[in-house]
């Protein structure tokens, strides 16, 4: 049995994965802590304990692929790879009949086109604003007071979604309190956002054409009321799984187990890189 | 080795090519002190340089000067300047460079330029052109002349087209002559357009060696270091000896298969002008793929010659005029632009389209997602679509562009395995 | 009997209406007669009525259309009208129009006209090259021919054979629209509290959607409307609204700025319609009419180069002539050409001391309480001096 790693280290939080291959690959463990400031020290605490759900000692992990921004300060990792790639292939192991990839994460969104086989076939990233990213729906959570993980549900219970025109994160504040002070409803306010967001990220994402099946992935993923409101968009249903804020981790597995084959290197990984933990 | 710095072209005539851009900015100098020679403000694209040569006029390239600024990292302080007056963060930099250069009495290079005898608009599909040096006109109080030429909406440029733009043509010689003092030289003038036809006849030559594999030099990081002296001295002899030297230059790299990289991975096609503040850092990303660009639309903004145009010394006014015309990447219409990008993929056998949109330029920009719908979904071709300016550096994230770029190269270089096998 | 406000509804709606309705009609009644459209900001609309066919001004989805498609054609930092524009077409919301017109106004309208000919290869999408160098004397012929090629075009896909008879008539059809356009002004100018901006917009405007002897009637039936009016007169400053208008200000924003405290005592909101500053000349060749008009006798305009009279001077003189306190800058966000002017204008209206005021919109805006604010405090700065 061979076991690799991916270690995805976002800019708000580092997810790891643990996956074995004996004939089929599965997912053995996974783990998510905080990025912080220390991004070294987040991968390898992310490693540690997606070891330790794994019930595997790190040295039996015999490649690791770093992806996400700060993939370069993996000290440990065997090779990197974008998050675009990352995505794509994790989508394609979760769900094969995987052909767009629709992710919106804490500070980008992005869509990717993907083939048969995992492979990426175009993309297209929005990462210069907070349109379509998680960033955006948590200014807008804050501006209304609630919570991130109320606003979904809040946005599902509206009947009469507002008009939101801006996809900027600055104007649809005032957007907001606008509509507070004209009276509108609290549910209706948050639909609005959605749906516009939605409409913002399909638009980005018709640049590489969508083609069922449509994987979501990413931390946004999370908020039904989002996903909702992209079905509703797209006319059709999304495929969501529970895995979606691990698709790049995940992805980062599938590779490293692929070029484990390939490669010569064995896992970098030595105790002595524990030294540093438990600060 | 992949990377900028040691691979990018160092040769004999890049030391000639920094002499004769000083040279030029010597002269500006001297017409700025002395008030001769008569110094003409002009855009580079589809101009009229020739005319200029036959009254013995140096030119003034705001454009260049814009270009200078933003590869010392100097752009950011004038186009501040500029926005303090008035001007929008969504005017193109390069304008709010040069117009903030005036506004604070500074150059590129610390030479002084001189105000222009005249400025001279060479409207060729670029409408910002126009404004730029309207407000130019003003702020150096010079005379302005727009030579208005119609843009290509067609296949070729019909008789009305080529008979207007002569006519005026016709007129600015009378207007330099009584602007300059000095009497048409026609056969200068006939002198400086076959000058011409040779430069264009040996950068053509080049842009073709670079269909070979590996090609000898980047068609577009540098390109960008000859089209100074391109741009200068088209119309002169001393273009002819540059680019014959270039020529030589390049095919003996030809002869003993010397490309840009020790092994040339991945061959390009770049559309869309570079990020200026950021241009060593942005050459890096690809030189990390050992990409090598094979082609650019950018290099054909003085300029299309690749496909057998040349100024024709037997009509010279209809020679200028039709390269005006027709013979120039800004008064091509966007679906030649197509078409243009279409021969080169195809012809220099490119791997990829990298599509560099640029917040300042709209004539190259606006409508760059039809083009990428066009290249991946008609021409099947991969293609990459990159964001940042070719002036302000404030609209550069050179992560962001760094992860798109190798996200791009590992999607390619996964395909060329998998079509390997 | 339609009430006098009754009309202005209608012609609010008929803007408003994307599936041009109207247009359809005309095409039912006439059958096999065209109906070309033109983008914004001047067309020789006196050519294709003289061809037989409709002309119909464009001006992009305004606030009734989502970007669904277009967004993925043209990037970010590109004014809303060129991308509703594309949607519109992306949409089949232009399946009325035999051909669509554009001119050399900028870039990216000009990237528009030939990404929409790769998107719409049936549709007759052609380019006019309106000239940039009035000094010259080539122009006026260069004109010329450009709008020979126009009527051969138009003759192409279906128009009847153009006669200078029908051009004539056409020119005088027309030049009798901008006379009453001229009044409408000059009625506003005089007494506007008695005529809204948004009322006199919107019957403006209708006349994209409807044959010209048809806006003719409305306009004389409404100036006469007009004279009965009776109202008293506010406290409002009085300004001119400068704008390089091609991408248009929603119906909201322009009743704002008079909710707000001002009189907006002239516009260039559809400037295209009132283009020429003394009619068109008759008799005579009429092609070279148009086109010397064009080139001799045409309003300034951010889209067009003439340094024979300077745009600012022209601002200037619009002022005066309008009786204006102060000037409004509306400018729609990224619109190169009007940023650009911006910046001379702003300097002239400083040496003439003329207090003015720069408000950014798009043509897609549902709240409007950060622009009002401005707006009142602007008036307030100047009521209070």
């Amino acid at each position: 049995m061979r076991i690799a790693a991916g270690v995805d280290v976002g800019s708000t939080q580092t997810k790891a994965v643990v996956m074995a291959e004996n004939g089929g690959k599965t997912i053995l463990a996974r783990a998510l802590v905080d990025t912080g400031a220390n991004v070294r020290k987040a991968a390898e605490n992310a490693f540690l304990a997606a070891c330790h759900n794994a019930e595997i000692p790190a040295t039996d992990v015999g490649f690791v692929v770093g992806t996400g921004y700060g993939r370069y300060n993996i000290s440990f990792g065997n090779a990197q790879l974008t998050e675009i790639s990352c995505h794509a292939r994790g989508a394609h192991f979760v769900c094969p009949t995987t052909r767009t990839v629709i992710d919106m994460g804490g500070q980008d969104a992005k869509a990717i086109s993907v083939g048969s086989d995992g492979q990426v076939l175009d993309f297209v990233m929005n990462d210069k604003c907070a349109a379509g990213t998680g960033r955006f729906l948590a200014n807008a959570a804050d501006v209304m007071g609630i919570g991130l993980d109320e606003i979904g549900p809040l946005s599902q219970r509206s009947t009469r979604p507002v008009r939101i025109a801006t996809v900027c994160t600055v104007f649809v504040e005032s957007d907001i309190l606008s509509y507070l002070a004209q009276g509108k409803k609290g549910e209706d306010i948050m639909a609005g956002v959605h749906l516009a967001i939605a409409k913002r990220t399909l638009s980005l994402a018709r640049r590489v054409s969508i083609e069922p099946d449509i994987t979501m992935t990413g931390g946004v993923a999370r908020n039904l009321g989002m996903v909702r409101a992209l079905e509703q968009v797209l006319g059709t249903k999304m495929q969501v799984s529970p895995d979606a804020h691990f698709m790049g981790a995940i992805g980062a597995a599938v590779f490293a187990l692929e070029k484990m084959d390939q490669s010569f290197e064995s896992s970098t990984w030595r105790p002595e890189h524990a030294a540093g933990s438990g600060h | 080795m992949g990377d900028a710095k040691h691979t990018e072209y160092r040769g004999s005539i890049h030391q000639r090519q920094k002499e004769l851009m000083l040279k030029w900015y010597e002269r500006l100098n001297e017409a700025a002190e002395t008030g001769t020679p008569p110094a003409i403000s002009l855009m580079i694209s589809g101009n009229c340089v020739e005319l200029l040569e036959a009254f013995g006029a140096v030119p003034i390239y705001p454009e260049v000067n814009a270009l200078q600024l933003a590869i010392r990292h100097q752009s950011l302080e004038p186009i501040l300047a500029a926005e303090e007056i008035g001007y929008a963060p969504d005017n193109c930099a390069y304008v709010k460079a040069d117009i903030g250069c005036y506004l604070k009495g500074i150059t590129p290079t610390g030479s002084k330029l001189p105000k222009p005898d005249l400025v001279l608009c060479n409207f060729v599909g670029c409408n910002t052109y126009v404004k730029w040096f309207e407000h130019t006109a003003v702020l150096t109080n010079s005379k302005l002349y727009v030579l208005d030429v119609p843009f290509l909406r067609e296949d070729n440029p019909s008789q009305a087209d080529i008979d207007y733009v002569v006519r005026q043509l016709k007129e600015l010689v009378s207007l330099l002559e009584q602007i300059t003092g000095r009497q048409f030289d026609y056969d200068r003038f006939v002198e400086a357009v076959r000058c011409s036809a040779q430069v264009e006849d040996l950068w053509s030559q080049i842009k073709h060696l670079a269909r070979r594999s590996p090609s000898p030099f980047d068609a577009y990081f540098d390109a960008i270091t000859l089209m100074g002296p391109l741009y200068v001295y088209r119309g002169t002899p001393e273009g002819v000896e540059f680019f014959r030297a270039a020529l030589e230059e390049m095919q003996a790299k030809v002869a003993i298969g010397q490309g840009v990289y020790d092994q040339e991975k991945f061959r390009l096609v770049i559309e869309g002008p570079p990020p200026y503040p950021y241009f060593r850092a942005f050459r890096d990303m690809f030189a990390k793929w050992k990409a090598c660009t094979v082609a650019s639309t950018y290099s054909t903004v003085g300029g299309l010659w690749e496909f057998g145009a040349r100024h024709d010394p037997d009509h010279p006014f209809e020679a200028v005029a039709l390269h005006m015309l027709a013979h120039n990447v800004t008064n091509r219409n966007y679906l030649q632009r197509y078409e243009q990008i279409r021969r080169y993929l195809e012809d220099w056998n490119a791997d990829g389209l990298i599509i560099h949109f640029v917040k300042s330029c709209r004539l190259f920009s606006a409508g760059q997602g039809d083009m990428r719908d066009y290249v991946t979904k008609t021409l099947g071709i991969p293609t990459l679509y990159i964001e940042s300016d070719l002036e302000d550096p404030r609209y550069f994230s050179e992560a962001q562009t760094r992860n798109r770029v190798d996200a791009f190269f590992e999607a390619l270089e996964h395909s060329k395995l998998t079509a390997a096998v | 009997m339609l009430t006098f406000e009754r009309t202005f509804e209608q012609c609010q709606e008929l803007i408003a209406d994307l599936s041009f309705e109207r247009v359809h009609r005309w095409k039912e009644q006439h059958p096999g007669a065209r109906v070309i459209g033109y983008f914004p900001v001047y067309a020789p609309v006196e050519i294709i009525h003289a061809a037989g066919m409709l002309p119909v001004g464009l001006n992009g989805g305004g606030d009734r259309l989502d970007i669904q498609y277009a967004d993925a054609r043209f990037g970010s930092f590109i004014c809303s009208i060129i991308k509703t524009t594309l949607e519109m077409g992306l949409r089949d919301h232009l399946k009325v129009f035999d051909g669509i017109l554009f001119s050399s106004i900028c870039d990216s309208a000009r990237n528009l006209c030939f990404v929409m000919k790769r998107n719409f290869p049936d549709l007759y999408i052609d380019f006019l090259h309106l000239p940039h160098n009035p000094s010259s004397t080539a122009s006026v012929d260069f004109l010329a021919s450009e709008y020979h090629r126009l009527i051969k075009e138009l003759e192409r896909i279906g128009g009847k054979p153009v006669t200078e008879a029908g051009l004539q008539q056409a020119i005088a059809l027309y030049s009798c629209n901008r006379q009453l356009i001229r009044s409408l002004y000059t009625f506003r100018a005089q007494k506007p509290h008695l005529l809204r901006a948004w009322e006199s917009y919107v019957l403006i405007r209708a006349g994209h959607f409807m044959p010209v002897e048809e806006h003719n009637s409305l306009l004389e039936e409404s100036l006469k409307q007009l004279s009965q009016r009776s109202g008293k007169p506010r406290d409002s400053i009085r300004v001119v609204v400068e704008g390089a208008f091609c991408e248009q200000p929603p119906l909201d924003l322009i009743k704002l700025v008079e909710d707000a405290g001002c009189y907006v005592v002239d516009d260039d909101f559809v400037i295209g319609q009132s283009w020429f500053v003394e009619d068109v000349p008759v008799g005579g060749d009429p092609v070279f009419a148009l086109a010397d008009s064009y080139v001799n006798r045409a309003v300034y305009s951010s889209v067009r180069h003439d340094f024979r009279a300077p745009r600012w001077e022209g601002l200037a003189e619009k002022v005066k002539r309008s009786k204006a306190n102060a000037v409004l800058f509306l400018i729609a966000k990224f619109c190169e050409p009007a940023y650009f002017d911006y910046v001379l204008f702003k300097k002239k209206l400083e040496e003439l001391s003329v207090p003015h005021l720069l408000l950014e919109f798009e043509e897609k805006q549902f709240t409007f309480d950060r622009v009002r604010t401005e707006v009142e405090t602007f008036v307030e700065s100047l009521v209070f001096d």
